[in-house]
């Protein structure tokens, strides 16, 4: 099958938060996804798909289903774990990065897997057969209009999620595998809510509206007008766009472990935290995790506060302990001068 | 899969209770097992895991939400079947629990048949397995160990009283474990293995201590004071039945055991009266003649422990004991009772500010109430009966099954006409055990036709609430509709937990109109509901009639969820938008019609005047609805919403 042509995700125009907190998710896959809220036709699905091309390519174990990481022996799939035992290494191959797409039709059979019908009829042997979660592990989970998804399927995302393991009790089989991803929702509120269990599976959030400075708006009708036109030369236009930043978030990564973070400033986070009255530990913990790759996209190995406001920007909002009906929204002012103050 | 990933579990700052209860019930499975309850990262789920190390040679067993019947209970071994042409048992998660530890995380989104099952073959201590032509039982003696965030609903009293020790957690306040807290985590994540090395040896000593407590565990006396303490401080507690007691003696002895003596001493059972009753404490029937007016916040709390589970387990004044930690939260649209007053308050400040503003762009007549918000109706109970309608939808009120291809598969049955949602595993294992006798045709398994099994599949369904309300000036009198208001957003409250779909259709000045079109978002409910204004005259009949139009759209073009109308009035109508007959006399006839349209209905009467006129009792009874009035609102325990069964 021919690929079909992507729209660069560096040709979108504004929409910064949610371009960041993608490629936040990409050089940090533990930061736990990211939920974009917003109406219609503001590039939510776009700026997922087009996040593809700037995947990075990683080290997976030789055809094993689950892409396990040769390099993390604690995530391993059973079989590779018996590889191990029995091999002093792990074949390795490289693979790139991938976004899985979770169809919001979806049943619940085919996201965790299940019973392999042909093996069991040709050899009257159970064997598993892996789904969607399967495909996942180490990659990106996509679900467009995540809000509408079934609340069964929700379940057995919130169990996968919240441990990084599917374990599969159906229809005759008996199975688990590592089932890490990065899951990343989009949703158009008016359409419902989404289930407040789910919400906090998502260490970032941002809500996108569309462009109001006109000459914006005709900057985003420009670009996809030339797109339509010709994509091909569209796309050769930001090739070095895109390689520059696929550069950059590859820099990132390696970046990344050597951050640190004084105590200061976690201890500003608490203090934070429990001025904002957020629920459990969640927050302040993805928080930090986030400043860290911030600085490591910006380039530094030291977390400074201008990157823990970021952070938090993206963080906290969803996270605001929420009864029903009261907004529950993040008052950012707040938050600035709370940082203002501590700096 | 492994352990060499587990955070280790006294790395875990604080939850001490938690952590206390835990090794209780790792030290004796007679003491019921464990639910711990707790807002979202509060380390429940990471706690409860971490157990695995501690555990010795037991085995810790994933009850996972996705699980199906089968592979629960045990069923058929399939492969045997085929090569030997015999049937066996293939155990399912029971048996390999068995004398082992059954986690379940997210208990609450668990179908409650399949964990009520779970709970009462661990009561009997046996599952007898009868399906796919096998019959088969084996001892069951689980530790159940399961958590569960409270946000999405609770555990109803039954369930909850099965759970031997229940544990609420929450987050630190502290500052500096918040930062202890990062820091571990930030440790934990770059670097597992040394990690966990830094503890190995503390969780090891850990594993011991439990150990040795098990191996004391038979020997530990108990005296009949202490037998007299327990049975004392549960019939203070108010607790049904005699479970308790049970669960208190036994929680005790493992205390003692893991103290290392060989008795046990009155602190144990008090210490371990904390986990095990205050799920199942009861409250003392309260007199019957308070004026819900002059006592709002207690007949508040009535009001919330009648609700649906009638015998929850409530903050109990009248129980001397100071240990008590406050008792599981039975309402979900509480949760967090302490911070309730101090959000009650600022919002009732908001709410006093908020119609200065808007009465801007108002009508002179026109006036927007604000929500009482402290107004509390009663649960509403659907008496659903069987819904014979096969819908689709998701949402948590109701469950039904479903003709698509969607929804949990349940169990199998046989086809009842053509297959078209074929259950694999069911049909191999119908068909397992003929294979010896059948031809070969080259695979494994020849299948005949009378193999086939369909998937039965359910899926919770919310219902569709649409909101008539009658906005018109005679309702805006002297805070009728600030109560009006607060009994729909308490509703709407409720519709929210539920994945209900709501809509709202306000008549006042001469006319009905759709504020609301049916939609998922509560939020914008909610919104619309606080922006009503109140005014002008009464056209019950044209809202009654775009209530019909609205819902019988719905119904031809989603048939998803199953409609509820509620309608709020007076029923003072005093207006008719077209031709201009009788106001009542037509919104009568508007009513009949709603009637013979089988719509579910509740009509709210909110006439509180002094010469009661009985239009909306009359409108009620017209449409088939289910009459209640404001003020029993505010008395009774339950809205019992019948739906028709002659759909």
């Amino acid at each position: 099958m021919k690929r079909t042509a992507v729209y660069p995700f560096t040709a979108i125009v504004g929409q910064e938060d949610m371009k960041l907190s993608l490629i936040l998710n990409v050089i940090n896959p533990a930061l736990g996804g990211v939920l974009i809220k917003g109406e219609k036709g503001t590039a939510k699905s776009t700026a997922v798909r087009a996040l593809a091309e700037l995947l990075p390519a990683m080290e997976v174990v030789q055809g094993c289903k689950f892409h396990c990481d040769p390099r993390d022996s604690n995530h391993l799939c059973d079989d590779c774990s018996a590889l191990l035992q029995r091999e002093e290494a792990l074949p390795v191959e490289s693979a790139k990065m991938r976004v899985v797409e979770l169809p919001v039709s979806a049943t619940e059979d085919r996201v965790v897997g299940t019973l392999d019908i042909e093996h069991a009829i040709k050899h009257g042997e159970k064997k598993f057969e892996p789904g969607i979660l399967a495909l996942a592990n180490r990659n990106i989970l996509y679900v467009d209009e995540i809000n509408l998804l079934d609340d069964h399927v929700v379940d057995v995302l919130l169990d996968a999620a919240a441990m990084g393991i599917n374990t599969v009790e159906r229809e005759g089989v008996s199975y688990s595998h590592p089932a890490r991803f990065v899951l990343v929702g989009t949703m158009n509120p008016e359409e419902g809510d989404i289930r407040p269990q789910l919400l906090d599976r998502f260490g970032l959030s941002v809500v996108v509206t569309g462009e109001h400075n006109p000459e914006q708006r005709v900057e985003v009708i420009k670009r996809r007008l030339a797109y339509e036109q010709d994509a091909d030369a569209f796309i050769a236009q930001y090739q070095e766009e895109q390689e520059a930043l696929a550069a950059r978030i590859i820099q990132a990564g390696r970046l990344l472990p050597t951050v640190t973070i004084d105590d200061k400033l976690l201890e500003t986070v608490a203090k934070l935290a429990v001025e904002l009255g957020v629920d459990g530990h969640r927050a302040d913990i993805t928080v930090i995790k986030t400043a860290l790759t911030v600085a490591a996209f910006n380039g530094r190995t030291e977390v400074k506060l201008e990157d823990l406001k970021q952070a938090a920007k993206l963080v906290l909002p969803h996270r605001m302990r929420r009864r029903p009906f009261e907004e529950g929204q993040l008052d950012w002012d707040k938050v600035e001068s709370f940082l203002a103050a501590e700096a | 899969m492994q352990t060499n990933s587990l955070y280790p579990f006294p790395a875990v700052v604080g939850q001490e209770q938690a952590k206390k209860a835990l090794l209780i019930a790792l030290v004796n499975p007679k003491a019921g097992g464990l639910l711990i309850g707790g807002r979202k990262g509060t380390a429940k789920s990471v706690l409860a895991r971490s157990t695995k190390e501690l555990i010795g040679s037991k085995q810790f067993i994933d009850l996972p939400l996705n699980v199906t019947e089968d592979m629960l209970f045990g069923s058929i071994d399939i492969e045997y079947a085929v090569s030997k042409g015999q049937k066996r048992f293939a155990p399912g998660i029971l048996a390999r629990a068995n004398e082992n530890i059954l986690y379940i995380d997210e208990v609450n989104l668990l179908r409650q048949e399949l964990l009520l099952a779970v709970l009462d073959a661990n009561a009997a201590g046996l599952n007898q397995v009868e399906r796919d032509g096998i019959s088969f039982t084996h001892p069951v003696h689980l530790t159940v160990l399961a958590t569960m965030n409270p946000e999405e609903g609770v555990l109803p009293q039954h369930i909850l009283d099965r759970f031997g020790m229940y544990v609420d957690v929450e987050g630190e306040a502290e500052i500096e474990h918040r930062v202890m807290i990062m820091r571990r985590a930030l440790a934990y994540g770059s670097d597992v293995a040394s990690f966990r090395k830094e503890y190995a040896e503390s969780t090891q000593e850990l594993a011991t201590i439990i150990a040795a407590a098990i191996k004391l565990l038979p020997q530990i006396q108990l005296s009949d004071a202490m037998l007299i303490l327990a049975a004392q401080m549960v019939s203070q507690a108010l607790c049904a039945g005699h479970r308790a007691e049970i669960y208190l003696l036994e929680a005790a002895k493992a205390l003692a055991a893991l103290a290392g003596r060989s008795y046990v001493l009155p602190k144990d059972v008090e210490e371990a009266a904390q986990y095990v009753l205050p799920h199942r404490m009861r409250k003392p029937p309260e007199p019957q003649d308070q004026e819900p007016e002059e006592n709002e916040q207690e007949s508040q709390e009535q009001n919330e422990d009648d609700s649906e589970n009638n015998d929850d387990a409530a903050q109990d004044d009248s129980l001397d004991n100071d240990n008590m930690p406050p008792p599981p939260l039975d309402n979900n649209e509480d949760d967090g009772a302490a911070d309730d007053e101090q959000d009650e308050n600022e919002q009732e400040q908001k709410d006093e500010q908020e119609p200065q503003h808007n009465n801007d762009r108002l009508a002179p007549e026109e006036q927007i109430a604000d929500i009482d918000k402290s107004f509390r109706l009663p649960k509403m109970l659907l008496d659903l009966g069987k819904d014979r309608n096969i819908r689709r939808g998701s949402g948590k009120r109701s469950t039904t099954r479903t003709d698509l291809k969607q929804g949990r598969y349940v169990r199998a049955e046989l086809p009842k006409a053509k297959v078209e949602d074929l259950a694999f595993d069911a049909t191999i294992r119908a068909a397992a055990p003929f294979q010896k006798m059948r031809e070969d045709n080259g695979c494994a398994l020849n299948i005949k036709p009378e193999d086939l099994r369909q998937k039965v599949r359910e899926k919770r369904i919310g219902n569709t609430f649409l909101f008539a309300v009658d906005a018109s000036g005679s309702m805006g009198a002297r805070e009728r509709m600030r109560a009006v208001k607060g009994a729909i957003f308490y509703m709407l409250q409720e519709a929210y937990q539920k994945r209900d779909r709501v809509g709202m259709i306000a008549f006042r000045r001469q006319k009905a109109e759709v504020l609301l079109p049916i939609t998922r978002s509560v939020d914008l409910a909610q919104k619309c509901l606080a922006e009503l204004p109140t005014g002008g005259k009464t056209p019950l009949a044209d809202g009654l009639a775009m209530a019909l139009q609205t819902l019988s759209m719905m119904n031809k073009h989603d048939s998803e969820l199953a409609p509820i109308l509620v309608l709020v009035t007076d029923g003072r109508a005093n207006a008719v938008e077209e031709n201009g007959g009788d106001p009542v006399a037509s919104a009568l006839k508007m009513a009949e019609r709603i009637g013979k349209a089988k719509i579910t209905s509740v009509v709210i009467d909110t006439e509180s005047d002094f010469i009661k006129l009985g239009l909306a009792k009359r409108i009620a009874a017209a449409m088939g609805a289910n009459y209640y009035t404001l003020q029993r609102l505010s008395k009774d325990s339950i809205i019992r919403i019948v739906r028709k069964l002659d759909v």
